[in-house]
C-alpha cells in the first residue's frame, strides 16, 4: 500500500559534483595522485595475496589427510598415530546444530531488541541501551565460555534443561541426562555471542526506513505494533537477513567458547541436551598437541572443511541477498 | 572546488607517513629486540586459559626492572662476581647474585600452582629474575620447546629419548612430584569410595552408568551407593593426568580396556572420546566436578585438594585401596631408584602405601644455550626449584623429590653448555 503512494515521487537524481572528473584525468600527471594509487592497488593486491595463500598453505597442509581418506574424510574423518579418530560428520552436524540454534534463539530476540530501540525507546533509553549492546560485542570470547561455563551450565543443568524436559511436543529435542554443557548450552552461548551483529545491523536496517512508509501506515489506522510489523520489517528485511548471514559466519567458526560449554563429546547426538563437538572446538582441542604428519594434517582438514562452509554460507547468503535486491529493484 | 586542498593535504599526510614509517624502521633496530621480548611475554600471559585461583601465593611479577633487558641486549658477561668463572657452581650460593632475566616458558597445566609459587619466592629472593609460565598443557610445551618458541617447556611425560628440537639436544629435569586424583562429586557419599582398574574402565567405556552398580557396591559394602547417573568427566585436551591414568587401565583395567580403542601404549589424548564429558585443563574437569552431582573425573590432586573434594581410594599393585596424599605419592615417588627421562613410569607401582597415579613433571630446556645469561639463569632458577623450592610442594598437595631424583636433576642441570659448547657451570 505505502509502495504505490512512493512511485509517484520520483527517486532524486544524483547530479556530479563539479571537479571529481577532472581530478580523475589528472591522476597520473600528479605525484601525489601516482602514490595514492599505488598505495590504494597494492592494498587491494595484499588482500587478494593474503586470501589466496591462505587457502593454498591450508589444502597443502592438509593434502596428506585428503589422500589419506578421500572424500569418506567428510564423514568418517581419519585416523591418527594412536589410533583415534576425528569424526568430521558428528563436527559437522554440531556446527550446524549449534549454530541453528543460536539463530532461532538470537534472531527474535535480537530484531526485537533492534525494533524496540528503533521505534520505540526513547533516545535517553535506547542510547545507552545500544551501547550496552556493543559492549557485548567487545567481550572476547573467552570470557563469554567461562561466563557460560560458570554462570550458566549450572543454571541450565539445574533449571532451564529439567524445565525443558517436561513440555510435551519439545520433548522429542530435549530428553536425556541433562547436566550442563550441552548443545543447547553451546548454542545459548553462541546466541549471547551474535547477538549484537544482528541488533546493530537490524538496527541499522530498521532506521533507514523511510519515515513516509511509517506515516503512510500509521494513517491507514495502524497501531504502532502494526507499524512495525506491517510496514517496517517487511521494507527492512533485506538488511536484517545480510545482518543474520554475518551473525552465522561468527556462530560458524567460534572455538573457544564453544569448546568450554559443549561437552566434547565426539557422539552422535540424540537431544539438544546431549554434549558434542563442533568443527572449531574439535580444533582447538587438538591442534596444540597434534603429532606431525597425518594427525596434524587431519586437524587441517578440518580447518578447510570448516572454511569452506563458512565461505558456503557467507557467498551463498550474499547471492540470495543479491537477488533479492534485484528482484525489489524490478517492482519499484 | 572544495575537495582540491583537503586532497592536497591528505597527499602530504601520506608522503609524511611513509618518512615516517622509514625512519621508524631505520631506527628501530636497537630497539627490536626489546620489543620482541615484550610481545613474547604479553603473549605468554593472555594465552593463561582459566587461570585456578591459587590460594596464597600471589602471581609472579611480570615487571622487571629495566635492567633486565639491557642484560638481555648485551649478553655474554654475568654480572656477578662471586660466580666469577661462566656460571660458577650451581649451587644455591650464587642464588641471589644471578644476573637478571626474564625467562618464558608454557607447558603443564598440572604443575602449575607449584610453578606459580616457586617462581613468586624466588622472584622475591632474587628481584632481577621473574618468570613468565603459560600452563597451556604438557603437549603444548613440548610443542613449544621443540620449536624454540619459549626459554623452557614442561610436561607431565617426558619426551621419548634422545630429545631434540630445532635447537639441539633437549635435556629433561624432574622438578616435582605429583599424583592424580580421582574426584567425585556423589552427596551422601564421603570420600575413600574404593575403586579398582575394571570398575574404572567400566565407568569411562560406558559400561558403569551408575553409582549403585553391582561392580561398585561390590567393592564398597556397607556404603549406602545412590542410584545417581555415572556423568564421567575427562580431558578434552591431551594431558598428564589422562595419561597416567590411561596407562593405570591399560594395567589394571583388562581386555575390555586393552581391546578397545585405547590400545596398549598409554596416550596423553584419552582414547575413549564418545563417553562423557570433556573439558579444557584441569580446571574445566574440577568446575564440572564440582557443579554436576554424579561426576567423576580424573585431576591433579592439587587442584582436587584446594577444590576440597572427595576423591576414590584406588586399589594399587599390592591389592590395597589407597587415596591419594602428599605421603601415598611420595611412596610412589620412592620406587623411582632408577629413574631417567626414558624409565619415567612410576604408575601403578609397588608397596602396599603406594598411591597407583603418580608422576614426575619434567621440565625442558635446551642444552645448548645460545644465550649465555639465560641459560646461566635458568640453570640456577631450576637448581633452587629442584631443592629449596621443594619445600613449598607439601602445601599444595605435591610430594618433595626424593634424594635421587634430586641428584638426577642436578647432573642434568650440571651439562648445560653455552652457544660454544662449554660447560655453564661447574660442580
Amino acid at each position: 500500500m505505502s509502495t504505490t503512494l512512493l512511485e509517484e515521487v520520483p527517486p532524486p537524481r544524483l547530479t556530479p559534483v563539479e571537479g571529481v572528473k577532472e581530478g580523475l584525468q589528472r591522476r597520473w600527471a600528479r605525484p601525489g595522485g601516482r602514490a595514492y594509487a599505488v598505495l590504494r592497488w597494492s592494498g587491494a593486491t595484499v588482500f587478494a595475496v593474503i586470501v589466496l595463500g591462505l587457502v593454498v598453505s591450508l589444502l597443502a597442509s592438509a593434502s596428506q589427510a585428503f589422500g589419506h581418506s578421500g572424500l569418506s574424510f567428510l564423514w568418517s574423518g581419519t585416523y591418527n598415530a594412536t589410533k583415534d579418530v576425528y569424526p568430521t560428520g558428528i563436527y559437522i552436524i554440531g556446527t550446524l546444530v549449534t549454530t541453528a540454534v543460536a539463530i532461532i534463539v538470537a534472531v527474535p530476540i535480537g530484531v526485537g531488541t533492534a525494533a524496540f530501540l528503533s521505534e520505540l525507546a526513547p533516545t535517553w533509553l535506547a542510547a545507552p541501551l545500544s551501547v550496552l549492546i556493543d559492549l557485548i560485542a567487545a567481550v572476547p570470547s573467552i570470557v563469554v565460555g567461562l561466563w557460560g561455563l560458570l554462570v550458566l551450565s549450572p543454571a541450565f543443568a539445574h533449571h532451564v534443561e529439567p524445565f525443558l524436559k517436561k513440555i510435551p511436543v519439545l520433548e522429542w529435542f530435549f530428553h536425556g541426562l541433562a547436566y550442563g554443557p550441552s548443545m543447547l548450552l553451546a548454542g545459548t552461548v553462541l546466541a549471547v555471542m551474535i547477538l549484537p551483529t544482528i541488533v546493530a545491523l537490524s538496527r541499522t536496517a530498521l532506521s533507514s526506513v523511510a519515515t513516509e512508509d511509517r506515516e503512510a501506515a500509521r494513517a491507514l489506522g495502524a497501531t504502532r505494533w502494526q507499524v512495525v510489523r506491517t510496514a517496517v520489517i517487511p521494507s527492512a528485511r533485506t538488511g536484517i537477513e545480510a545482518a543474520v548471514i554475518l551473525a552465522m559466519g561468527r556462530a560458524l567458526g567460534e572455538t573457544i567458547a564453544v569448546a568450554l560449554v559443549i561437552g566434547n563429546n565426539n557422539a552422535l547426538p540424540h537431544s539438544l541436551l546431549a554434549p558434542g563437538a563442533t568443527l572449531g572446538s574439535a580444533i582447538i582441542n587438538n591442534f596444540g598437541e597434534a603429532n606431525p604428519g597425518l594427525d596434524k594434517s587431519s586437524i587441517i582438514g578440518l580447518v578447510v572443511v570448516l572454511l569452506a562452509i563458512t565461505a558456503l554460507v557467507n557467498v551463498g547468503g550474499q547471492l540470495l541477498l543479491r537477488r533479492r535486491l534485484r528482484g525489489q529493484g524490478a517492482v519499484t | 572546488m572544495s575537495r582540491r586542498p583537503l586532497r592536497r593535504v591528505s597527499t602530504v599526510m601520506v608522503s609524511l607517513a611513509a618518512v615516517a614509517l622509514v625512519a621508524a624502521a631505520c631506527s628501530s633496530t636497537p630497539t627490536a629486540k626489546k620489543k620482541a621480548d615484550k610481545t613474547a611475554a604479553s603473549s605468554t600471559t593472555t594465552s593463561t586459559a582459566p587461570a585456578p585461583t591459587t590460594t596464597a601465593a600471589p602471581a609472579p611479577s611480570t615487571t622487571a626492572p629495566a635492567a633486565a633487558h639491557t642484560a638481555t641486549t648485551t649478553p655474554a658477561k654475568p654480572t656477578s662476581t662471586a660466580c666469577s668463572t661462566s656460571g660458577g657452581p650451581l649451587s644455591a650460593t650464587c642464588d641471589t647474585q644471578s644476573p637478571s632475566f626474564k625467562l618464558a616458558g608454557a607447558g603443564a597445566n598440572s604443575i602449575q600452582p607449584f610453578f606459580t609459587r616457586v617462581f613468586y619466592y624466588y622472584n622475591q629472593a632474587d628481584k632481577g629474575v621473574s618468570v613468565n609460565y603459560s600452563p597451556a598443557g604438557s603437549s603444548v610445551g613440548v610443542t613449544d620447546i621443540e620449536q624454540n618458541t619459549v626459554n623452557f617447556g614442561d610436561s607431565e611425560i617426558p619426551i621419548k629419548t634422545p630429545a631434540s628440537g630445532t635447537g639441539g639436544n633437549i635435556l629433561q629435569v624432574p622438578v616435582d612430584l605429583g599424583g592424580v586424583a580421582l574426584s567425585y562429586n556423589l552427596p551422601g557419599v564421603g570420600g575413600g569410595l574404593k575403586l579398582d582398574g575394571p570398575t574404572l574402565a567400566g565407568i569411562y567405556l560406558g559400561k558403569i552408568t551408575t553409582w549403585n552398580n553391582a561392580a561398585i557396591a561390590a567393592l564398597n559394602p556397607g556404603t549406602n551407593l545412590p542410584s545417581t547417573t555415572i556423568v564421567p568427566v575427562r580431558r578434552a585436551d591431551s594431558s598428564g593426568p589422562g595419561y597416567d591414568l590411561d596407562q593405570y587401565l591399560i594395567d589394571t583395567g583388562g581386555s575390555q580396556w586393552t581391546g578397545s580403542v585405547a590400545g596398549s601404549a598409554a596416550s596423553t589424548k584419552w582414547p575413549i572420546t564418545n563417553i562423557g564429558i570433556g573439558e579444557q585443563l584441569n580446571t574445566g574437569v574440577a568446575g564440572f566436578i564440582q557443579q554436576t552431582a554424579g561426576a567423576i573425573g580424573y585431576v591433579e590432586y592439587a587442584y582436587s585438594l584446594q577444590a576440597g573434594f572427595t576423591n576414590a581410594a584406588l586399589k594399587n599393585a599390592a591389592g590395597s585401596f589407597v587415596k591419594p596424599s602428599q605421603s601415598a605419592i611420595a611412596a610412589a615417588g620412592a620406587q623411582a631408584s632408577t629413574l631417567s627421562a626414558s624409565n619415567f613410569n612410576i604408575v601403578n607401582g609397588p608397596g602396599a602405601a603406594t598411591y597407583p597415579l603418580a608422576n614426575f613433571s619434567w621440565t625442558l630446556i635446551y642444552q645448548k644455550q645460545s644465550n649465555t645469561t639465560q641459560g646461566i639463569v635458568a640453570g640456577k632458577l631450576f637448581d633452587w626449584v629442584t631443592t629449596t623450592g621443594q619445600q613449598q610442594a607439601a602445601a599444595l598437595g605435591y610430594s618433595p623429590l626424593p634424594a635421587n631424583v634430586v641428584s638426577l636433576a642436578h647432573r642434568t642441570l650440571l651439562t648445560l653448555e653455552n652457544s660454544a659448547g662449554k660447560a655453564l657451570f661447574t660442580s
